[in-house]
């Protein structure tokens, strides 16, 4: 069950950076499927709530205590307290960029996609900030 | 796709509910009642404010559709990005 949410949190936030990417360098006027894609992204933003919810509900607690025992207790009250909600952060944007991208103002939507991908990286690597965190005990 | 383009004003959902999850996150952590009733009525204060900022998102986006603009909207998500960072750095050294 651990290994499922992992994967799929780690697939559909990697998807996060990538399919924003293929909008900004493939896709710059939308076109049907373009759209779609946006689309999907938008809606992949929002389903990536449901494993990141259910691994730092069911897993996170015990990987907590680790980090506040150890030597990098900031790695939990700074990076995972603000990773966390950076995290219900990110449907935001990426529906406003999908919205502009599909309305046909895909000039508009680049900045917001560009917010996505750097959003999404930066959650991924206070992710790997807080794992390390729990390895300092 | 057309009803989604003429329905919504996502640039006011996301400026409305970004600004509410600060204020949720603010007042959770100065105000643990807050929290505890976040808690209390979703089962976990995340799942609490996933809801609420949920709920604020797509509402508020189907029923302004005039005054917010663009720029309302990606200074509000900025500015609310960096405040949480900065909240927790604050909230660590005190």
């Amino acid at each position: 069950m651990r290994d499922l949410l992992l994967y799929s949190h780690v697939i559909l936030g990697f998807l996060l950076v990538i399919l924003p990417v293929l909008l900004l360098v493939y896709w710059k006027k939308p076109t049907a499927f373009s759209r779609l894609i946006a689309v999907i992204t938008a809606v992949i933003s929002w389903a990536v709530l449901i494993p990141a919810g259910s691994l730092y509900l069911m897993f996170y607690p015990a990987t907590k205590t680790l980090i506040l025992s150890g030597a990098w207790p900031w790695a939990h009250s700074v990076f995972m307290e603000t990773k966390e909600h950076w995290g219900i952060m990110l449907p935001l944007a990426t529906t406003v960029a999908a919205w502009l991208y599909i309305k046909g103002d895909p000039k508009a939507s680049k900045k917001w996609w560009v917010l996505v991908i750097v959003l999404a990286i930066l959650v991924a690597v206070f992710g790997r900030t807080v794992k390390l965190g729990a390895g300092t005990i | 796709m057309k009803s989604i383009k003429k329905k919504y004003n996502f640039y006011a959902g996301a400026a409305v509910s970004s600004w509410a999850l600060l204020i949720m996150i603010v007042v959770g952590e100065i105000y643990a009642p807050f929290k505890d009733f976040l808690k209390g009525t979703f089962t976990h204060h995340w799942i609490g404010k996933v809801v609420i900022v949920a709920i604020l998102f797509f509402l508020v986006s189907a029923l302004e559709k005039k005054r917010m603009e663009e720029k309302h909207a990606w200074y509000s998500v900025i500015a609310v990005i960096a405040l949480i960072f900065l909240f927790y750095i604050i909230e660590f050294f005190e």
